[in-house]
């Protein structure tokens, strides 16, 4: 492997395309990642995530573009290495674990592709299982696991192979909002852990902002926008992309739209409006406020200060005008 | 993506078991020329009739019966449910011939019912005999398919929401769950359709000795008992006749029953697993309708049995089967060296057909893949479609010149019919298997054979287990193509007891059904509870 | 699983090709006499293995036919129910000439140029046990107290039925108008010998034509039947071995033929019930016997079932 692994990207896709009959799936798109970078795909159902890691692991040829990995070419539209001989690690939406397999057998199962034997595979495999907390579960099978416990072993499965480059596939989506919780807190301790790079897609954008370096919105196969979370938060490229981001807000203001985030909402200000919903999140609530014909969601800390009806004034702290849509 | 040499390996296997003879019966009809084949047409205009009068009443009693019992043990509950279904599925364990001959023993002259009440079925040795047998026996399947579909397509959920709206629960069965069954229902009646016009067993034993002849038992007279060229040429033109009905009408249930349209309606997210809904309106209606359901499983399967065993124990012919008659010595009789041997023979083939069955499946699996596999699987189905009579006829023609007579030919001829058995089911199996436990082993280092190895056949093993004893259990039963290629070194044990019924002797014949009946039920005791999720499976996409 | 195929198909295509010292042989007789020749055949010729197909005459015909018109029969001996079937053949040059002096054992009105007689059949009457009054004479069953009541064999499906329409159309004082009478007498054709003692061991109806071993047999398991041998005399029919001419093995065939006319393979026959062809093998059970005049019948065999089927049908 290069010397050069700190400034080259251990993942380059340049100009990837993945068609399905002829449709591309994924269309064009260029990404790249550093050593211990994260990088989260982020987008809704069908805008090809799934596809985008399947093509880079080598599930999926290539219709077009090229593929590098840790510096070497692994996938053109002529062909590719197959997926056992690329240097990733996958981490699926549904688990993938094989139910006639315990845990310590599954997380072994790489070691031993590796050519490590037998007990010293299971003695890696079990080092795996502690550093996620599960190896207490090592004689257990799939059947017996909760969600996260099984995620928690498929991610060991995915530490045993020492990728370069790991891969998840919506690794919350499937888990309650506890365990969701709990797997991303995990997900963010071995980040600083590790110094492999790792592509988190998924559709959720809480997860995306708290667990990436760089965060790449996808829509219909097309990467929209890449840039750190705060920029895509701050700053999305069209209305699109607002609303994936975060809950948006649009108001015309002297014949422009602007984007307001609903923490950019305070109480107090010029601005009347009237309470037209009120929604308790716990933490802080939510309200969705009428001005004149224009809706703004703001959100404060506590329970519910106003009633639906009060009239109350707010003021903006910042405002963010999309770029017009012929720019692009 | 397909894999090439296991593409190739099919399309060999498949064109040598099913294309190759089926091109030879067409070769062989072409060459017959138009005019004899209609000449031959004019004199089969009885059997055609007979076969459509017993397949559509056939059908009819299959549908109802089948249908109805579904509804009952799905949406009713009563006592005995579960026993009621177990009962209804030994329908698919006992061989139609063997059907035939029990009901001869129960309702026929001098049968159980008529020493007993004095009462015989009229016309059970003709068509409605014919028709009440075939219709029990395609019976088990119709009720396969629709409890299928009340539990997927006409989701209870759907049903309780139209009660939540206001329904009855008659009212919510009749608008709600019955319009969404309708594919379903009408797709097992095109099954059931195919199922009683290619049957051979039942015809033959119940029509033959009246004369009344079906398509099917023409063409085994012409082919077996006729000494008169045209008789041949007449049974190419039935064999080609009844395969392209039989086909296009296997075609429609497969369009009607195919899983997109389920896709299309029913509820994600799969069945509930809350209780069954209570329907009916009250205690009293509940009871009646259960007690008439166990009524007809009693005529229809229990009482037909019981009188096969009682005859088979009886001393000798013209005796009533009263203890003091019974004697073992029927089972001994029988079991001579040539029943011994057909024994074997039919050990033999089942054994091979399983096998071979099982690995054809498995190469139509690796080589096909995505949506190639729908339209591999539909092709499948259609050769299942053909009937066994024009099957055997097919393979006759074809490899008869080098194979007659031997053990080998009647392999040919199962494999062909048989192996899609063993393809719907692993295919199902393999979709369910989720795509990432293969993934996940290349992903973590395995290559695609090491994958295969470790990961996809531990898994697929109970479903390759359950397809091999399926096949077994169908070569077991089968009598159409057998007694048309049989030789005198490879009989099997339905063609003896074809024989025994011919010849005449009803308590031997007994005798060897009921230990042929207990030797398919043996073999199929591994599937017991999965029989049902398999032989339906072969029907679904 | 691979090698189990290919194993189980080596032995499955065994079954083909035959060696030296096996023949095949078509047979409509009983499978327990069958069992009990080869069982002796066994203790004197060990080497001599035989592949049976046993069926009733009317199929062992067709599979002929079929095999005749598809490159030859594949047999190499025939051992059929009675004479008028394998006349035919002879007719057709199917069959091979004996010549060996072995079978010179056997009386010469129960053999011809090109098969041996090895057995005699005797059709007999078969009645309900209790009927009263009983048919004494063949011609009792055309009488008004057996209206509906007589069960008939099929001649074309068994071979002894067709030696009886063979007597019946050629001796003096029956003709086919017998069958004419019978059928307007109501008789009812079935199937088989044996479907006949069934109904009438049943009482479906009373009174029939069936063969004289197997109403004993059945008689001794207990059906509720007599046996009535019939005035003037059962008609006896003789039960003709022939070798094929495509026979692969003739010499092995002509062993086989032989051996049916010896002593012990007549012994085992007349252990399962059939009358021995050789008169010094012991057998007390028939009566009188009347005998068929074959080289008249021989020839119409066509036209007689022709004619048959006019009086009762398909």
């Amino acid at each position: 492997m290069s010397d050069q692994s700190q400034s080259s990207p251990v993942l380059d896709c340049r100009g990837v395309s993945v068609a399905y009959d002829g449709t591309p799936v994924v269309d064009r798109v260029d990404l790249g990642i550093g050593a211990g970078e994260t990088l989260a795909l982020l987008g809704p159902s069908g805008s090809g995530k799934t596809t985008m890691l399947y093509a880079i692991a080598g599930f999926l040829p290539l219709s077009a573009g090229e593929l590098w990995l840790a510096g070497r070419r692994v996938a053109t539209r002529d062909g590719g290495e197959p997926p056992e001989r690329r240097p990733v690690a996958m981490v699926f939406q549904h688990y993938g674990l094989w139910p006639h397999l315990d845990a310590l057998e599954t997380v072994a199962y790489p070691l031993r592709r590796a050519q490590i034997s037998g007990n010293e595979a299971r003695r890696q495999a079990r080092g795996y299982l502690e550093q996620m907390h599960v190896d207490h579960l090592a004689n257990r099978r799939p059947a017996e696991l909760s969600g996260g416990e099984q995620q928690r072993v498929g991610l060991a499965r995915a530490l045993a192979r020492r990728p370069a480059v790991y891969l998840l596939d919506e690794p919350t989506a499937h888990l309650d909002t506890a365990l969701k919780a709990e797997l991303q807190d995990e997900l963010a301790r071995r980040r600083s852990v590790e110094r492999a790079a790792a592509i988190i897609a998924t559709h959720d954008v809480d997860e995306a902002l708290a667990l990436a370096d760089r965060v790449a919105l996808l829509r219909a196969g097309r990467i929209v926008q890449s840039g750190t979370p705060t920029e895509v938060y701050e700053r999305p490229v069209d209305e699109w992309a607002a609303r994936l981001t975060g809950p948006a807000s649009f108001i015309e203001r002297d014949g422009r739209r602007l984007m307001v985030r609903p923490d950019w909402v305070m109480p107090g200000g010029d601005l009347h409006v009237t309470v037209e919903a009120v929604r308790y999140r716990g933490s802080h609530t939510d309200y969705t406020l009428a001005a004149g014909n224009d809706r703004l969601l703001a959100r404060w800390p506590g329970p519910p200060r106003h009633e639906v009806g009060a009239r109350i004034s707010v003021g903006l702290t910042s405002t963010y005008r999309l770029p017009p849509s012929d720019d692009r | 993506m397909s894999n090439r040499p296991a593409l190739g390996g099919l399309a060999l296997a498949v064109g040598l078991l099913v294309l190759v003879p089926l091109a030879a019966l067409v070769g062989t009809a072409l060459d017959i020329g138009a005019a004899d084949l209609a000449a031959g047409l004019g004199s089969t205009g009885g059997p055609v009739l007979n076969t459509v009068v017993t397949g559509v009443a056939g059908t009819l009693v299959a549908v109802v019966a089948g249908s109805a019992f579904a509804v009952l043990t799905e949406r009713v509950d009563f006592a005995g449910r579960r026993l009621l279904r177990v009962m209804m599925l030994v329908g698919l364990i006992v061989p139609g011939y063997v059907s035939g001959i029990a009901w001869l023993n129960a309702y026929g002259p001098a049968g159980i019912s008529d020493r007993a009440l004095g009462v015989q079925l009229p016309g059970l040795q003709g068509p409605l005999g014919i028709s009440l047998v075939l219709g029990a026996e395609a019976a088990p399947l119709v009720f396969l398919l629709v409890a299928a579909g009340l539990a997927t397509r006409a989701e209870p959920d759907l049903e309780r929401a139209a009660r939540a709206s206001g329904a009855s629960a008659w009212t919510a069965f009749r608008t709600i769950s019955l319009p969404l069954l309708a594919p379903v229902i009408g797709g097992a009646t095109a099954i059931a359709f195919v199922l009683s016009v290619t049957a051979f067993g039942a015809p033959a034993v119940l029509g033959i000795p009246a004369g009344f002849g079906t398509m099917t038992t023409r063409i085994y007279r012409d082919l077996s008992f006729a000494a008169d060229p045209l008789a041949f040429g007449r049974a190419i033109t039935l064999a080609v006749l009844l395969a392209v009905a039989a086909s296009v009408v296997a075609a429609l249930a497969g369009w009607l029953l195919a899983p997109a349209r389920a896709r299309r309606s029913g509820v994600p997210g799969g069945p509930s697993a809350v209780a069954v809904p209570r329907m009916g309106s009250g205690r009293l209606a509940t009871a009646v309708v259960a007690a008439l359901a166990w009524a007809l499983v009693l005529l229809a399967v229990i009482v037909p049995l019981v009188a096969l065993v009682l005859t088979a124990l009886t001393r000798a012919v013209g005796l009533p089967p009263t203890p003091d008659n019974w004697t073992l010595a029927n089972f001994n009789t029988v079991l001579d060296t040539h029943a011994w041997a057909a024994f074997g023979n039919s050990l033999v083939l089942g054994a091979l057909a399983a096998g071979g069955a099982v690995l054809l499946a498995v190469l139509g699996l690796v080589a096909v893949r995505g949506r190639a596999r729908g339209v591999a699987a539909a092709l499948v189905g259609l050769s299942f479609a053909i009937p066994g009579s024009t099957l055997a006829a097919a393979v006759l023609i074809a490899y008869g010149p080098l194979l007659r007579d031997t053990l080998v030919i009647i392999l040919v001829a199962y494999l062909a019919k048989f192996w899609v058995l063993a393809f719907r089911p692993l295919s199902a199996a393999l979709e369910a298997l989720a795509a990432d436990f293969g993934r996940a082993a290349r992903a973590s280092g395995a290559d695609a054979l090491t994958a295969a190895r470790t990961i996809i056949l531990p898994l697929l093993w109970p479903s390759l287990a359950a397809s091999a004893v399926l096949v077994f259990m169908f070569a077991l039963h089968e009598l159409t193509m057998s007694s048309l290629l049989y030789g005198p070194t490879s009989a099997t044990l339905a063609v003896v007891v074809l024989n025994l019924q011919q010849l005449g002797d009803p308590t031997q014949t007994a005798a060897l059904a009921v230990l042929v009946t207990l030797l398919v039920a043996l073999v199929s005791l591994p599937l017991a509870g999965r029989l049902g999720a398999f032989a339906s499976a072969r029907w679904r996409g | 699983m691979a090698t189990l195929i290919v194993a189980g198909l080596a032995v499955a295509a065994c079954t083909g090709p035959a060696t030296s010292d096996t023949i095949t042989l078509y047979t409509s007789v009983t499978q327990d006499t069958v069992d009990a020749v080869l069982g002796a055949l066994a203790e004197v010729h060990p080497e001599l293995h035989v592949n049976v197909f046993r069926a009733p005459t009317g199929q062992l015909d067709a599979r002929i036919a079929a095999e005749q018109r598809s490159g030859g029969v594949q047999a190499d001996v025939l051992w059929a129910t009675d004479p008028l079937s394998t006349e035919s053949y002879a007719a057709q040059g199917l069959l091979r000439p004996l010549s060996s002096d072995a079978l010179s054992v056997v009386p010469a009105q129960y053999r011809s140029d090109n098969f041996v007689g090895t057995r005699l059949l005797n059709l007999v009457l078969v009645a309900h046990a209790g009927l009263a009054p009983q048919p004494a004479a063949w011609h009792d069953l055309t009488d008004a107290a057996y209206r509906d009541d007589v069960a008939l064999p099929d001649p074309a499906f068994a071979g002894s039925a067709f030696a009886a329409l063979g007597y019946f159309a050629s001796a003096p004082g029956y003709g086919m108008d017998f069958y004419r009478q019978l059928k307007a007498n109501g008789a009812v054709q079935l199937q088989a010998v044996g479907d006949v003692i069934t109904n009438v061991a049943n009482g479906t109806q009373s009174v029939g034509i069936s063969l004289d071993k197997s109403v004993r047999d059945a008689l001794d398991k207990g059906s509720p039947i007599t046996l009535i041998w019939p005035q003037p005399g059962a008609i006896a029919v003789y039960s003709p071995a022939a070798i094929f001419r495509s026979s692969r093995n003739p010499a092995a065939a002509a062993t086989f033929v032989d051996f049916l006319v010896s002593v012990a393979a007549q012994t085992a026959i007349a252990g399962t019930g059939w009358q021995p062809v050789r008169s010094d093998v012991p057998w007390d059970k028939s009566g009188p016997a009347l005998d068929v005049d074959w080289a008249q019948v021989f020839g119409q065999q066509q036209q007689l079932l022709d004619q048959y089927r006019v009086i009762f049908g398909q």
